[in-house]
């Protein structure tokens, strides 16, 4: 599918509450767009929740399912196995959660159901802290970002442990298919998401989604910091289909302090600490790459 | 933080005071309440304010779907961030109303639009309940403890501006407000595997899709200004867009203002600069 072959139903719809600029608004409508109508969603507690679905008003137009905060894969291995019943094996059931939801709260659910190799496709939008709460801290959260549980004082500035490698868990599981994705590479985004519809077993899908109220950036950038955080190699876009590895793009390895000063939350940032980060991405992208190679 | 700051500007003239913001979403642009209550005597009621003295109003645009001045004393008096005379503007009652042009003064000092604090000069102005020279003073404590000094000596000056800019008069109200409390159905009373169909109420759209009757377009500060002999119909806009407003035509783009919250992407991203923000 290319671009302009996107259907122009909104199937999750405008008139929703997020911040203007909102990243995850990006990939949600876009996702839908590609996955189709017949799509079941469950969400647990996150910004999408909220913003797209606060009584009385809906934005999806697809079966939606509000669940709680840890089980989002459990809940959705129930509803895979009744359509698998009832014969309706064509429904694609996405768990969609974000960062906290996944790769803190929601764990030990999503790694059962990818463990037992469920028939579901789940998303992770990663906003790099709990946004919807105010701005915590969660395991994804980069280093040195300031986050409100990771203020910035005298004696720590931001947080000081790095990123956690979502992906890569995800991979150890052995599952059909993993992949990163990110919304300002348009093509690669569709792509992913029309492979993973097709595919049966469970599926693994993080999206980047910048958000403008928590990294402190200016609302019109949220697609350039996007873009910057895979040209640096802050955000590498592979995908893992069947146990091969493959690197949809090399990052160009711009100087991480260009997607630094884009964003307010890591103005703290002293020269010492911006070195650290570098090395930290120079090595993960060296790691990514013979990773790659070995599972080719 | 402009509640705690006019707060904390009362607390400088010797009187008590409390602020709190209301308990709800925190999203950028959507509506937000916070009361502040200004006593001499010791404060130890705890409630949200139903009555107030004076309300002020950050977008003028809430007008149309708030009753702002729900409960407001007799004499009170309202406070407008809008471009407009106190005299073209209709809240249904007749009241004493300041207006001030906010939005233009923190793009001026602040660089963009964050409006609280100057609205606070205008408060100030308008009602004399607490002086601007304390209001300077509780921004600088408020917002130069969180922000750092600076930020809070240029919110200080964005209230001076806003102060001397405020023009005080009577507004006669005569627009008939629609009742805000529409009946909306209980959760007890809808069929089971609701989630699957659309209701229509006497409030609205329930269910599936329904959120297309909450119009964000009033949300914008800025919005897109569209050139169609530029555009090379990329699609750009429409897959960024994080508001799907944008609507694909024959040989152009549409831009839906009712929804259009003004982030700017679109015009960020555009490859051919045929977006425009202005305001």
């Amino acid at each position: 599918m290319k671009l302009k072959e996107l259907p122009d139903e909104e199937l999750f719809t405008r008139g929703h509450t997020a911040c203007a600029g909102c990243g995850a608004a990006v990939a949600v409508r876009n996702l839908m767009k590609v996955l189709g109508k017949r799509t079941m969603v469950v969400n647990p507690a996150c910004c999408l929740l909220i913003f797209g679905a606060t009584y009385p008003y809906l934005a999806w137009k697809v079966p939606f399912h509000h669940v709680a905060f840890e089980n989002t894969a459990a809940c959705a291995t129930g509803m895979s196995r009744a359509m698998k019943v009832r014969g309706k094996e064509d429904t694609v059931v996405m768990g969609i959660a974000g960062d906290g939801g996944t790769a803190d709260i929601g764990i030990q659910a999503l790694s059962g159901a990818a463990e037992r190799n469920e028939d579901m496709l789940y998303v992770m939008y990663d906003n790099e802290a709990y946004m919807n709460t105010g701005i915590q801290r969660s395991g994804s959260t980069p280093f040195g970002a300031w986050t409100t549980t990771t203020p910035v004082g005298k004696v720590k500035a931001g947080k000081a442990d790095f990123k956690k490698d979502m992906p890569l868990i995800m991979m150890a599981h052995n599952v059909p298919y993993v992949a990163t994705a990110s919304i300002g590479n348009i093509q690669d985004f569709i792509n992913k998401f029309e492979k993973a519809r097709n595919m049966k077993g469970f599926r693994y899908i993080q999206v980047f989604t910048p958000c403008p109220t928590g990294w402190r950036h200016d609302t019109a950038k949220t697609i350039e910091v996007a873009k910057l955080a895979v040209d640096t190699g802050m955000w590498t876009l592979y995908e893992c289909e069947n146990g091969k590895v493959k690197i949809n793009r090399k990052p160009k390895m711009t100087p991480v302090s260009e997607y630094l000063k884009v964003q307010g939350r890591f103005r703290h940032m002293k020269e010492e600490d911006v070195r650290k980060l570098q090395d930290w991405v120079t090595s993960k992208w060296e790691a990514d790459e013979r990773y790659a190679q070995c599972r080719q | 933080m402009a509640a705690q700051a006019l707060a904390s500007a009362a607390h400088a003239e010797g009187g008590y005071a409390t602020a709190f913001p209301f308990f709800g979403a925190e999203r950028r642009g959507a509506p937000v309440l916070a009361f502040t209550r200004i006593d001499d005597k010791r404060i130890y009621r705890k409630t949200q304010v139903y009555e107030p003295d004076f309300v002020v109003v950050l977008d003028e645009g809430l007008l149309e779907t708030v009753n702002v001045v729900e409960g407001l004393k007799d004499g009170g008096a309202v406070v407008v961030n809008s471009v407009r005379s106190p005299e073209e503007i209709d809240v249904g009652i007749d009241a004493k109303l300041a207006t001030v042009d906010a939005t233009s003064v923190a793009l001026e000092v602040l660089k963009r639009p964050a409006t609280n604090s100057s609205i606070l000069g205008a408060l100030s102005k308008a009602t004399g309940i607490v002086s601007i020279e304390s209001i300077e003073k509780g921004i600088m404590q408020v917002f130069g403890d969180r922000l750092g000094e600076k930020v809070g000596e240029r919110n200080a000056k964005a209230a001076r501006i806003a102060y001397d800019r405020t023009v005080v008069g009577e507004s006669h109200g005569s627009r008939v407000l629609k009742a805000s409390n529409k009946w909306l159905p209980d959760v007890r009373e809808l069929p089971m595997g609701v989630a699957g169909i659309s209701l229509d109420t006497d409030a609205g759209a329930v269910g599936p899709g329904s959120f297309l009757e909450n119009k964000t377009g009033s949300w914008k500060v800025f919005h897109p200004e569209y050139d169609g002999e530029k555009c090379t119909m990329c699609n750009f806009c429409w897959f960024y867009c994080p508001e799907g407003c944008i609507y694909r035509k024959e040989d152009r783009m549409e831009f839906d203002m009712d929804y259009c919250k003004g982030c700017g992407i679109c015009a960020n991203e555009c490859p051919a600069e045929a977006i425009k923000m202005v305001r």
